[in-house]
């Protein structure tokens, strides 16, 4: 093995600084360089274009609209990336930070980086944009895939569409709000198993507990507030004469879903922040 | 420059480390030792801002190491040898580290060569023996190429080589200027590395001096000699300052006398000595003395003969 012995190289350093942008580029190389980070960022892409293709292939037995309709394009297309897509983007966030603790990494972060808050606020710009930048392409692509078989129906929806666009956009922007809520419990709780537990508790039961619960109005109420609920109504297209949400009749308008969903991820990503900050590393 | 004032760690009740202060002065290699849970470990990350202190402080180049622009070149750390995510390649683990100060990949390239890593560098972390885990850490600590150099026990799991290359690269680098601060358990490693100590025990400093003084402080250095007319040499250098003790194997071992005074005294008396030796503790000896009463975690064996806390 080589024995070179000085620590100065051929080249000099110069003076070095940390800066944010270096900081997001290191996470996002952290974030691409492992193989189970792929892996979900590629079953996010899969799930969602085989439910997609599954629902358009067999959409002519399901019973069809009469004519061109955008909320039954919006649902059957999205509903797998939506489904799937916040689990495992939730997965995710929580891997991006619990992962380190499990690892050992995070020693070499926080000694690289000191500024805790710095760390997370990279961690949390790096995964949501490359979680909902797969969940574009998912989406778009999910469209662009099933849009000929909708044509041979004679329903087929073009992008430009009234709020097709900005539902694709928002149900992409879904799936980043979740990683983010991954995120945050995965630095609450520092360990892989627990956060994916909690993560899929607070996305995928907190709405169907609150469903089987004797129906009340408040419970009603409340469960139009989930995360899941709010991923639902940001994919949809507003209905102009309900207003931003309308709890009593269970509509929520997709600035309602942004709202609710940042709502979610931003709690736990600052609850999450105050535990890493304050806690020994 | 490492200087810890009152520096002062708890978790829950028990303490960790105690009110010690000390400072670790550049241009020389500075040894940390200590028992296993005597706060080596916890002072290293209070050190880099890991833990928080209770109380004291403790500043890296004159500022607390979280006040520091580019904390990298002020400060290149080996805490655990576990601190790369196994399924990442060692070279992605330096290139996104070096990313958050700007350091390009030439860099990285270029520890990943100091360390000796070229060839398992594009290989994930998690095929790694223990010895090549430890060269990536000491890798990561030599990125920012910082004036201040701490290693937690670097050369455990290193082959006769890297532990050769780790004695050497400290060396070198307290020659260069800076400021190395090593913890070791391997004694004879310490001895040949370290021109000066810290030895803690139980959160408390039991020692901080030159090697030498601390190795003299601790163990008492004794003249050996062997004669035939064991009595009358006894007799001969029998003084109030002098302690002679006729061992099981027939030599006298004489405190407070050097081999020079004890051979001049004999050869006045017509004493013969067939063997004359200056025998000096040590760095073993003196830390087991030191630290007799500070171990935390004793084996059983011990426990029955050793000094008892």
């Amino acid at each position: 093995m080589n024995t070179a012995v000085t620590s100065r190289g051929t080249a000099t350093l110069g003076d070095k600084r940390i800066s944010f942008a270096g900081v997001l580029r290191s996470e996002f190389i952290k974030l691409t360089s492992l193989r189970a980070n792929m892996g979900l960022l590629l079953a996010i892409m899969v799930s969602g274009m085989v439910v997609n293709l599954a629902l358009a292939l067999t959409m002519g037995d399901a019973g069809l609209p009469s004519e061109p309709s955008i909320p039954f394009m919006l649902d059957q297309v999205t509903v797998g990336t939506v489904l799937f897509g916040q689990l495992l983007a939730g997965v995710l966030g929580v891997i991006v930070m619990a992962g380190e603790y499990s690892s050992g990494t995070v020693h070499s972060t926080l000694v690289a980086v000191p500024s805790r808050v710095t760390v997370l606020a990279a961690k949390a710009v790096v995964v949501f944009v490359t979680v909902t930048a797969v969940g574009l392409v998912t989406l778009v692509g999910s469209w662009a895939a099933s849009y000929p078989m909708y044509a041979a129906f004679g329903l087929g929806i073009g992008l430009a569409a009234p709020g097709v666009a900005l539902a694709l956009l928002s149900g992409a922007s879904y799936l980043g709000f979740s990683a983010v809520l991954g995120l945050g419990i995965g630095t609450l709780l520092r360990s892989v198993a627990a956060g994916v537990a909690t993560v899929i508790s607070v996305i995928l039961l907190l709405p169907l507990v609150l469903s089987v619960l004797p129906v009340s109005p408040l419970i009603r109420e409340l469960h139009l507030l989930t995360m899941s609920k709010a991923g639902d109504a940001m994919v949809s297209v507003a209905d102009p004469s309900a207003g931003l949400m309308n709890l009593a009749d269970g509509y929520l308008s997709p600035t309602a879903g942004w709202l609710v969903a940042v709502a979610w991820s931003g709690v736990f990503l600052v609850v999450g922040a105050i535990r890493l900050v304050r806690k020994d590393a | 420059m490492i200087t810890a004032e009152a520096l002062m760690k708890r978790y829950g009740n028990k303490v960790a480390v105690d009110g010690i202060s000390f400072t670790v002065e550049p241009g020389q290699v500075t040894g940390f030792l200590g028992p296993n849970g005597a706060g080596k470990s916890t002072t290293m990350r209070m050190i880099v801002g890991l833990d928080k202190p209770n109380s004291g402080r403790v500043e890296v180049n004159g500022r607390q190491y979280r006040g520091h622009r580019a904390p990298l070149q002020e400060v290149g750390v080996l805490l655990d040898a576990r601190a790369a995510h196994s399924g990442r390649t060692a070279y992605k683990h330096l290139l996104a580290i070096a990313a958050t100060h700007g350091i390009g990949a030439t860099r990285v390239h270029e520890v990943i060569q100091m360390a000796g890593l070229d060839s398992v560098a594009r290989k994930r972390v998690g095929g790694f023996s223990l010895g090549m885990r430890q060269r990536l850490g000491i890798a990561t600590a030599l990125l920012g190429d910082p004036a201040t150099i701490i290693l937690d026990e670097p050369v455990n799991g290193l082959d006769p080589e890297g532990i050769r290359w780790v004695r050497t690269l400290m060396r070198d680098l307290a020659a260069e200027g800076r400021t190395v601060l090593l913890s070791s358990h391997l004694m004879s490693e310490m001895a040949q590395t370290a021109d000066r100590l810290i030895v803690v025990g139980r959160g408390k400093i039991l020692a901080d001096d030159s090697i030498t003084n601390v190795i003299s402080r601790a163990t008492r250095s004794v003249t050996r000699v062997r004669t035939r007319d064991t009595q009358r040499l006894v007799d001969t250098i029998a003084g109030t300052e002098v302690v002679a003790s006729v061992m099981p194997d027939g030599a006298v071992e004489i405190q407070g006398m050097t081999a020079e005074e004890v051979a001049l005294a004999a050869s006045a008396s017509g004493v013969v000595l067939y063997e004359v030796a200056s025998v000096s503790g040590s760095l073993e000896e003196a830390y087991l003395a030191l630290t007799a009463g500070e171990v935390e975690y004793r084996s059983l064996a011990a426990a029955g003969t050793g000094a008892h806390r």
